[in-house]
């Protein structure tokens, strides 16, 4: 049965490029609640699985880098995440629109992968923060004091994640998988 | 720019949003976990306990390498510290003493000695600015439910078990503003409700509200949990560090700084048993 089973090399190339690719976002995942969120930087605890996401969806397109953002946020939803929800739907949509832009508009580089970055960002927890506003007594004024600094704060990952998403994309390169 | 957005690309944004949706409406129709959660966290239990605990290693080994100068101070001023200690046990044994007297005099029963505990380490801090939560890693196996709270070696409340899996809970602590305690100020006896103060422009503070509008409330007063189904009377929540009118001008808040020091918390007990008094 497992005869006709049969991958080339091009093919494990790819598999072990999308296998590091899920094991850098535990990695980030575990970074951002085991490490940041203890010791908030300026009391303030950035987020950076959404940068992440989008590096990944930009390198690999809007089709392949879509799924994986899709299925990245859902687990990162299911980890327990603060309205991990709409997470699923903005950081996916930005994702794919971030990969459709730096194709046909932007380019691939780091420059136009942080403002797609930011973009994300900004509008997930600002859909969040709206959320809160309405469901929670939370003060208007956190939008200056901590979410656009937050935001600001976690684009510092932004360069270290476009790094190793273009290494990780180079050890497997495009082959179909 | 059409050329990019396939059919493929169209259905990942449809599914996007489906799930969004469905995850939504799973949120808010269901009590506890999900099958889908509790998996999920439960997969990631032991590699965020690794981390932690790597994290925590790290953490001493750099305490040892930096700090062993002020370590040796601080020694010394505990030490100095015991002594002053020592003298107040001394005087606090003969109040002590005639406590009891007054307990025996009053029919009072000791507290606390129904307290059954599991203790369990915190291994990730949620990443939210608009939310104080924690996961700890025990959990239904070490007979941690939600509804459980979590409390320090002090006595002091943490927070409240919200969810739990099989290896894995998560403690929404005092400093959340869903989470909302029954207490009364120790020294006076004035009751009222006490929440999370977070993101309300009073951060790492909490609220006591519905205060009598004539109460008299001074700094670093006690305050104290009154009991209920969920809280075992007397556990301390906070200190009184400030006092006003609330916005209708009929009731006083006050502002609490939590006993519990939430920065530097590595482990907390829960407390799986009590008799409800």
């Amino acid at each position: 049965m497992f005869k006709h089973f049969h991958l080339t090399k091009l093919q494990w190339k790819g598999i072990l490029k999308w296998a590091l690719y899920s094991f850098c976002l535990l990695l980030v995942l575990l970074v951002q609640t085991v490490i940041s969120a203890k010791a908030p930087w300026f009391g303030i605890k950035p987020s950076l699985v959404p940068i992440y996401l989008v590096c990944v969806a930009i390198r690999e397109g809007p089709e392949k880098g879509g799924f994986f953002a899709l299925g990245g946020t859902v687990f990162w939803c299911l980890s327990g995440a603060d309205y991990g929800n709409l997470s699923v739907g903005v950081v996916t949509v930005c994702a794919v629109l971030s990969a459709v832009a730096c194709r046909a508009v932007l380019t691939q580089g780091l420059i136009s992968t942080a403002l797609c970055c930011f973009v994300t960002l900004l509008l997930n927890e600002t859909i969040i923060f709206v959320f809160k506003l309405i469901l929670t007594p939370i003060a208007p004024g956190n939008f200056w004091r901590i979410l656009l600094p937050g935001a600001v704060l976690s684009m510092l990952f932004c360069p270290i994640s476009y790094v190793l998403v273009r290494a990780v994309s180079r050890t497997g390169g495009n082959h179909g998988l | 720019m059409k050329k990019y957005i396939t059919g493929r690309t169209r259905l990942i944004l449809v599914l996007a949003v489906l799930a969004a949706m469905l995850l939504t409406i799973f949120a808010v129709v269901r009590a506890n976990t999900g099958p889908g959660e509790s998996l999920v966290q439960t997969l990631l239990s032991p590699f965020r306990a690794a981390a932690s605990g790597l994290i925590r290693q790290a953490e001493r080994y750099y305490d040892y390498v930096f700090k062993y100068e002020s370590l040796q101070a601080e020694n010394q001023a505990l030490q100095a510290r015991i002594i002053e200690m020592e003298e107040d046990v001394r005087s606090a044994d003969s109040l002590q003493r005639e406590n009891e007297r007054l307990h025996q005099l009053l029919g009072l029963t000791e507290e606390h000695e129904d307290y059954k505990l599991a203790s369990a380490y915190i291994v990730s801090w949620d990443a939210s600015n608009w939310k104080s939560a924690f996961t700890i890693g025990k959990g239904t196996n070490s007979g941690i439910n939600t509804g459980m709270v979590a409390i320090t070696e002090y006595g002091q409340v943490v927070g409240l078990v919200t969810a739990a899996g099989p290896n894995w809970a998560t403690v929404t602590t005092v400093l959340d503003s869903a989470l909302k305690i029954n207490a009364s100020v120790a020294s006076t006896g004035y009751n009222g409700i006490v929440e999370g103060a977070l993101a309300t422009g009073s951060e790492g503070l909490l609220r006591m509200n519905y205060l009598p509008t004539d109460s008299v409330l001074r700094n670093n007063d006690q305050v104290l949990t009154t009991g209920s189904t969920v809280y075992p009377r007397g556990l301390i929540i906070g200190y009184i560090t400030d006092a006003d009118f609330d916005e209708t001008g009929v009731a006083k808040y006050a502002l609490l700084s939590p006993a519990a020091d939430l920065d530097d918390l590595e482990q907390v007990f829960v407390i799986t048993e009590y008799e409800n008094q």
